[in-house]
């Protein structure tokens, strides 16, 4: 079975980012692997080893930092990995970064292609079900559980909607969003980290790809960044219980109105 | 003819109330343009829906067929493609729910349009177009995205953006009937059934009203006297990771980054420390109410009222007063 | 199993000094931290001295994602309802190179495993050691969840309760006496009310220690430093000193009421809480100090107890990081010898002995002792703020004339015997 995870490195949760101008952002030097990328990676290598062959690729797309996504993937297991990079990729939205990733899966044979639910900088959530579009297979967003019939080709997934859980069957190939609950990803070993670090990586440009910067051009457009209205301070209830108590629930009757 | 189309979303015969909102919400947008509202209805035995959309747009659009008995991207975004490329609908929009966000970059793909996802906020610009307001990084920066002049611009829209409103004056909009041309084989996914986690409540992602614990419940047998609150105030109950880590509460109920985003207009915490992770999930709703014993608490920067206590204390005694309250 | 030449434990500034210092070189070097990341887990007050360590890696301090350079000391001495306030101003501290800087370690640890993972050794984070590899009384390597990693030698950069010192047999327990705790918050503020509020200028910072009422008496005190944008408020105190009090006070109160205190609302009104941690501080000094060799091993950084309180500041990160360097220099040695025995690592503590790091615990050998008078804690500061109060002080009484105000003052909290003891023993620091 072969397996396609794709991963993206973006900003951690802890980095501070602001808006430096309207257009552009000023990020804080703190990266990782995306968040719901783990589960997947992960997913992708417990199907390997439970159906007991087959190999796991991981690709992305982006510059610099980009790389060290494919080296989380290698450490934790991967066999291959690709990174696509081209200075006209360098403003994308989910429809450019899915046209140019289906370009790089097209002719290529794989099973199972596996992404994250949405990536934490953007956090669209686009890029999974419009790469399926453009491969013209079935897509499953938000997974929890994904059960693979390796000879029948054939899986059944468990979704997360909205009070409760979708069962859904499909053919493969497929593709599929992790979402946390999928599995417990696996810190890499030692070893695996090692390796990861002297891993060579191969790396595919737009020509390469057989596209123009013209068929990368984003279909929205950020006008401009700016930072969230910034809370009030809090008000503490400095009364004594159970004074607090009845003070607060006037307070959201009467002064708020919520209740 | 241009327009602004709303997708509206049921399941079981139940209209999202984020697909209302967006009817509201719609018809604003609509005429600051000029333009007109439809309504896109897609399911199975839904024709009832139909009659009551209609009060809300100028046009509903329906397929009630039993292949759109469950989701799919594969029959409903097929269809609505087709829809879209025959109608030209200016704006599309739908909800930020499990069903919108699959559906809609989906769409937006096939329609090599643009797509703005979990917007909270449209409006419209000098050129017409519109301006959707997202929060990015977990809500560390908003940005305001605009459609280079691709159409139609696809928007999935939060839960409480948008205020519900009742119809001025009843539309009586045309009820269109689409019959699916899609071949049953097409449809690749297959419902096989539904699991229900949670009560007939309202979803965390549309409650107007979330109570919340967190680890400092101590066990699930305790939650109990959140849910009782709940009741009263007619809440939905939420949690943090680190409670559904320790398996007392299920997934479902989790708020934050790997969670649920919520915006509702009431959110009280108990015994939550207010980690980043679990406040990204509550940016966006307007009054936020911590009882933590722990002085140094996190989430007393973030909330607009505190009380520093025992929440087994004051918990019963909030549910007891606002019993209290709520039956003057 | 995965063999390398050093394994580094603890990704910290001695860590990480070390393995920089080993990078790039013919060694395989592997830094192992338990942490999400190199800084995850590490505090330190604020406040880093580089003039003694510029010549160790003089090509990083260039780029250092430091916050601000000290230009402004501070000394508060607090009593129950004064204080006074000693504050330097200095141009000399204001000139490159600029001999103090105020450090967040979250930023700084994170960029410097990145600085030495670009040279060349491997920087794992996530990773607990959790036993040491033995053979023959050597130690061989680690053991890290189910992965045994072999060795020539390992560096113990674990920090303060550095469980690898006591595996390996080079530490005694501890004792409340040694160790002190650190409480710390970060609370955010914008640049410009930073600059506002403490009179800076662009990068410009300022370190102040408070003594005095704020430690009930138990050894210990408070600081701030301002970094870019951001204040580290925290406080140091004693373990044996809590431990003594009754009822056992919890410690995040004495922070909350510091924090309340008029000398600080002020400066921190306004501001987001953004961290808040507790770590343990090494205070045994030189006569605490571990054995800091043995086959196959080395102890560096706060690991080694490497650090020093002199009541109004607390010093570390220099003595982690030259650690680092001197252990890097042994290891190097002992690599062109082919010998990782202990006496062959014995030019460790040599090197460790010219350098101003050992020199001075020696020369600092009794401040421990010294500071467990509480009299410094209380009694001085509360006397000082009176004196001061007295004579400013003018009401409708004729003033009396300001030395026999003094003197009195003098007489009464100085000049008596617990006092001239006190004053003979200062000068054994
Ligand atoms: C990548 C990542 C993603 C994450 N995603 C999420 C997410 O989506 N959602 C989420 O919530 N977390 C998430 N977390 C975890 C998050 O960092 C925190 O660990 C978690 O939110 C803490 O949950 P808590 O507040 O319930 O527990 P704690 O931090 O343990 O806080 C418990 C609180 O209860 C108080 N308390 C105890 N007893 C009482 C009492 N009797 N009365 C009143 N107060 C009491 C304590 O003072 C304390 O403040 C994520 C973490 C990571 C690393
Ligand atoms: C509140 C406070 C204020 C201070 N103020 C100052 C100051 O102003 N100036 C100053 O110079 N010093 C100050 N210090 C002291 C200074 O912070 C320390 O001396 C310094 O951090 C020591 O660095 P280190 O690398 O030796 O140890 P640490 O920074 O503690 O690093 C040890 C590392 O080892 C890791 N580790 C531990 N065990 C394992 C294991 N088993 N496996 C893998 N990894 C492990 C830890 O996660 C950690 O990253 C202060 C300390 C505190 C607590
Ligand atoms: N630049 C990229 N390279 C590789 N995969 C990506 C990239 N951007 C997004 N993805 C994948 O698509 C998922 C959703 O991303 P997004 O649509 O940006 O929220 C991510 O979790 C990744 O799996």
């Amino acid at each position: 079975m072969n397996i396609l995870v794709l991963v993206k490195q973006v900003p951690d949760v802890e980095a501070i980012i602001r808006a430096q101008s309207d257009t552009k952002l000023d990020i804080e030097n703190k990266y990782a692997l995306n968040f719901f990328d783990e589960f997947a990676v992960e997913e992708a290598l417990r199907i390997k080893e439970k159906l007991g062959d087959g190999k796991v690729t991981v690709a992305t797309l982006g510059s610099r930092k980009a790389a060290d996504a494919l080296r989380r993937g290698i450490a934790m297991g991967a066999d291959e990995a690709f990174q696509i990079e081209d200075p006209a990729l360098e403003e994308v939205d989910g429809y450019t970064t899915a046209r140019t990733l289906a370009k790089f899966i097209e002719g290529q044979d794989y099973d199972v292609i596996l992404c994250g639910k949405q990536a934490i900088d953007d956090d669209s959530g686009a890029v999974g079900p419009a790469l399926a579009q453009l491969l013209g297979i079935p897509c499953l967003t938000s997974i929890v559980e994904l059960e693979i019939d390796g000879d029948k080709k054939e899986v059944i997934a468990t979704r997360e909607i909205e009070g409760g859980r979708e069962i859904v069957t499909c053919p493969l190939p497929a593709l599929f969003t992790a979402q946390k609950g999928l599995n417990e990803p696996r810190i890499p070993q030692v070893a695996g980290v090692m390796k990861a670090m002297k891993a060579q990586i191969a790396k595919i440009d737009l020509k390469a790809l057989g596209l123009s910067p013209e068929d990368v051009k984003p279909k929205t457009k950020i006008l401009k960044y700016y930072p969230p209205k910034k809370r009030p301070p809090v008000k503490m209830i400095e009364k004594e219980f159970p004074k607090n108590v009845e003070a607060l629930v006037k307070l959201l009757r009467e002064q708020e109105k919520v209740i | 003819m241009a327009g602004i189309w709303i997708f509206v979303e049921q399941r079981d015969g139940v209209i999202r109330k984020v697909s209302m909102e967006l009817l509201s919400g719609g018809r604003g947008l609509a005429s600051t343009l000029g333009e007109e509202v439809a309504a896109v209805l897609f399911g199975d035995g839904v024709g009832f829906l139909a009659e009551e959309l209609s009060k809300y747009t100028d046009t509903v659009y329906v397929i009630d067929d039993p292949l759109y008995h469950h989701y799919s991207a594969d029959s409903y975004g097929e269809s609505l493609a087709k829809m879209v490329r025959e109608c030209n609908p200016s704006i599309l929009l739908g909800g930020s729910t499990f069903m919108g966000r699959d559906l809609f970059p989906w769409l937006a793909c096939r329609l090599a349009t643009g797509y703005a996802a979990d917007c909270i906020d449209l409006t419209i610009g000098d050129d017409k177009g519109i301006i959707a307001k997202r929060p990015m990084y977990g809500g560390k920066v908003l940005a305001d995205v605009t459609f280079s002049h691709v159409r139609p611009q696809m928007a999935t829209v939060r839960p409480n953006v948008f205020t519900l409103k009742s119809p001025d004056g009843e539309k009586n909009g045309e009820i269109i009937r689409i019959e699916p041309k899609i071949n049953p084989t097409a449809i690749r996914t297959r419902v096989e059934r539904v699991e229900k986690t949670s009560t007939d409540r309202v979803d965390l992602t549309e409650a107007d009203i979330v109570v919340a614990a967190g680890r400092g419940i101590k066990g699930p047998e305790n939650f109990h006297i959140i849910e009782e609150l709940a009741e009263v105030i007619n809440a939905t109950v939420g949690t943090t990771r680190a409670v559904v880590d320790n398996q007392w509460r299920d997934h479902d109920d989790q708020i934050g980054k790997s969670g649920k985003v919520i915006s509702p207009k009431l959110y009280m915490a108990f015994g939550i420390s207010g980690a980043i992770h679990h406040t990204m999930g509550i940016d966006t709703s307007n009054v936020i109410v911590a009882v933590d014993k722990n002085p140094n608490s996190l989430i007393f920067t973030y909330a607009d009222y505190g009380i520093v206590g025992d929440l087994f204390q004051i918990v019963p005694a909030l549910t007891a007063e606002f019993k209290k309250a709520l039956s003057e | 199993m995965e063999k390398v030449d050093v394994v580094i434990v603890g990704g910290g500034l001695a860590g990480l000094s070390c393995a920089w210092n080993l990078a790039g070189g013919e060694l395989t070097v592997l830094v192992l931290e338990r942490g999400d990341f190199s800084g995850s887990k590490n505090v330190t007050g604020g406040r880093i001295y580089v003039g003694p360590i510029r010549r160790f890696m003089p090509e990083l301090w260039e780029q250092a994602p430091f916050e601000r350079h000290v230009t402004k000391e501070a000394l508060t001495l607090m009593a129950r309802d004064s204080s006074t306030t000693f504050q330097l101003s200095s141009q000399k501290m204001n000139q490159h190179p600029y001999p103090s800087y105020t450090i967040l370690r979250s930023t700084f640890d994170r960029w410097f495993a990145d600085k030495v993972m670009e040279k060349g050794a491997y920087v794992v984070p996530e990773k607990r050691v959790d036993g040491l590899l033995m053979e023959n009384g050597r130690v061989v390597g680690v053991v890290t969840g189910e992965e045994e990693i072999a060795a020539e030698v390992v560096v113990a950069a674990d920090g303060v309760l550095s469980f690898l010192a006591e595996k390996a047999g080079l530490r005694k327990p501890f004792e409340p006496r040694h160790l002190a705790v650190g409480l710390k918050e970060v609370i955010q503020l914008p640049r410009e009310k930073i600059e506002d509020r403490f009179g800076l200028r662009d990068d410009e910072g300022m370190a102040h220690l408070f003594v005095g009422s704020l430690t009930k008496g138990m050894m210990g005190g408070g600081f701030l430093y301002t970094n870019l944008e951001s204040i580290s408020l925290g406080m140091v105190i004693g373990i044996e000193a809590i431990n003594k009090r009754k009822p056992r006070d919890e410690v995040y109160q004495f922070l909350d009421e510091f924090k309340e205190s008029s000398e600080i609302t002020k400066l921190i009104e306004g501001g987001t809480l953004v961290e808040y941690s507790a770590h343990v501080i090494p205070e045994g000094g030189i006569t605490f100090m571990p054995r800091l060799y043995s086959e196959g091993i080395l102890v560096v950084g706060d690991a080694a107890g490497f650090g020093l309180n002199m009541l109004i500041t607390v010093r570390g990160m220099e003595y982690a990081i030259a650690s680092g360097v001197m252990a890097a220099e042994a290891i190097k040695k002992a690599r062109k010898k082919g010998d990782f025995s202990s006496r062959s690592l014995a030019s460790y503590e040599d090197l460790l002995r010219k350098s101003f790091l050992l020199k001075e615990l020696e020369a600092f050998r009794h401040v421990p002792a010294f500071l467990k008078n509480p009299r410094w804690f209380n009694h001085y500061p509360q006397a000082v703020c009176d004196l001061y109060e007295k004579v400013m002080w003018v009401d409708e009484n004729p003033k009396s004339k300001l030395s026999s105000t003094a003197y009195r003052a003098l007489r009464k909290n100085i000049l008596n015997v617990r006092g001239i003891m006190d004053i003979l023993k200062l000068r054994r620091i």
